[in-house]
């Protein structure tokens, strides 16, 4: 589904990735491992057209990602970042503005029972809906994105570093329900060592240049 | 028309004698500010000289093109001095700015002097160039902030904008709410402005035109029409130059040019 064909990047100085190659195929589960700062968040800002490479090309069902393909693609990847400053506001506005794009909104219909579904599933208080999002906990927020991904039924995810302000119960529970769904293809960052039962993972080391 | 009354050179030199405070005292209280003082000072007197004398013959002329000509010149040093107070690149900048300048600035104007003023020769050098450079002057803080913000909050939080192209949005849906927000730091001062005025302070288009002789009830009404101008005025040569900027400021990625900005961050 996914193919890095000998790509190079480089930040100022430091090359990032260097002739990197590797593919990835529907329904795999990748956890993406390597210290910090080495550009784990990098791949997904490549695949996501955020950066280019300075050469080598990624490729996405045979076809190369260009600037203009891209869009296509970032309309079946739910991205969930490590950042936390999702936005503000409002947290049932915020789902509403994701479900309000152009792209998601044949998801609308059905999005009142779904959100009310991953609430449970998730562990969180309905309560918080009409909470503002610059009133809660980073584990809070971190499931806030979780949800505002999945409530798009879309099945690539890219997750980064998702479970940090988890508890360690939590945690296995999100990362199971990614890498469980044989449906879903999913990339990982995540600096826990979790290993799903019955879940062949796929790892991606990125390892000093 | 009475008009105010002169000021003669004695009452220039007694103005003088008035700077003396500020300048002694800073002076006094070494805030190594009293050069600029004096040179900003100087240069106002220059400055204000040869536009009066220039103002002169634009009145007793009052030719439509001169008149126009004079108008975008001082639209072009707005746009200049726009983009200047910003982190903006200038040569980026400065032609879809005038372009969303020159038509609000002049869509509001012309719009004021027929429906509101309701001269004939709404070209009038009095009320083109005088209600012109009021709206113009009013709402270039505003401008300052409004573009200037929204590049700099896209900049700080490039992750948000990030987050929203990745769920699906358009370039359009992602950078709304920037937009959003650069409206609001826009309109705001504006805004707080008209809810003091009459009590706080008296507008200096009232002062001015009590002393020439209108009578406050006059004043007052050019006073409501102007503040109601600068809001239509800032609102339109925001969303202008935001929609025309935002063309050009672009990767076909969607990703923000980090060449438009003249200071590179990290």
């Amino acid at each position: 589904m996914f193919e890095f064909r000998h790509i190079t990047k480089q930040f100022s100085e430091k090359f990032v990735l260097q002739d990197f190659s590797f593919k990835i195929a529907e329904g795999d589960k990748v956890n993406i491992v390597g210290r910090s700062g080495i550009g784990k968040t990098t791949l997904f800002r490549l695949l996501l057209g955020f950066e280019k490479p300075d050469s080598g090309a990624i490729y996405y069902k045979n076809e190369p990602i260009t600037d203009i393909n891209v869009w296509e693609l970032r309309k079946k990847v739910a991205y969930v970042s490590q950042d936390l400053n999702i936005g503000r506001g409002n947290v049932q506005t915020f789902f509403d503005e994701t479900l309000s794009l152009k792209a998601n909104i044949l998801q609308k219909s059905n999005s009142k029972a779904g959100i009310k579904k991953q609430f449970a599933c998730f562990e969180l208080s309905e309560d918080i809906l009409s909470k503002n999002i610059e009133e809660l906990s980073g584990g809070e927020k971190q499931r806030i994105e979780i949800i505002n991904a999945l409530i798009l039924n879309r099945k690539i995810f890219f997750l980064d570093e998702i479970t940090s302000a988890l508890d360690k119960v939590l945690k296995a529970k999100t990362l199971d329900y990614f890498l469980q769904n044989p449906d879903f293809t999913v990339l990982y960052i995540s600096h826990d060592s979790y290993l799903p039962t019955g879940v062949e993972l796929k790892t991606l080391k990125l390892d000093e240049l | 028309m009475i008009g105010a009354q002169d000021l003669s050179g004695f009452s220039m030199f007694m103005c003088g004698i008035m700077l003396l405070v500020p300048l002694l005292g800073v002076w006094y209280l070494k805030l190594g500010i009293a050069r600029n003082l004096f040179v900003s000072t100087l240069r106002m007197v220059v400055q204000l000289i040869l536009i009066g004398f220039f103002l002169e013959y634009i009145f007793k002329y009052n030719n439509w093109l001169i008149n126009l000509s004079w108008f975008l010149v001082m639209i072009t040093s707005a746009v200049f001095s726009v983009i200047k107070n910003s982190d903006l690149k200038l040569n980026h900048f400065v032609l879809p700015v005038l372009l969303s300048f020159i038509l609000a600035n002049f869509l509001v104007v012309l719009y004021f002097n027929y429906f509101i003023v309701n001269i004939d020769f709404i070209l009038d050098a009095k009320y083109m160039i005088a209600i012109g450079g009021m709206i113009l002057g009013n709402s270039l803080r505003s401008n300052v902030v409004g573009l200037g913000d929204f590049y700099k909050a896209l900049r700080k939080d490039e992750q948000l904008y990030f987050y929203k192209l990745s769920l699906g949005a358009t370039k359009y849906e992602a950078l709304l709410p920037f937009a959003k927000r650069s409206f609001i730091s826009a309109l705001n001062p504006t805004i707080a402005t008209m809810a003091t005025m009459g009590i706080v302070s008296l507008p200096g288009m009232m002062t001015g035109q009590i002393l020439g002789g209108s009578v406050p009830l006059v004043a007052i009404k050019y006073q409501i029409a102007i503040m109601i101008a600068i809001l239509a005025s800032t609102f339109l040569s925001i969303s202008l130059s935001l929609l025309f900027t935002v063309r050009y400021s672009f990767h076909k990625n969607g990703t923000l040019k980090k060449e438009i900005f003249r200071i590179s961050n990290n």
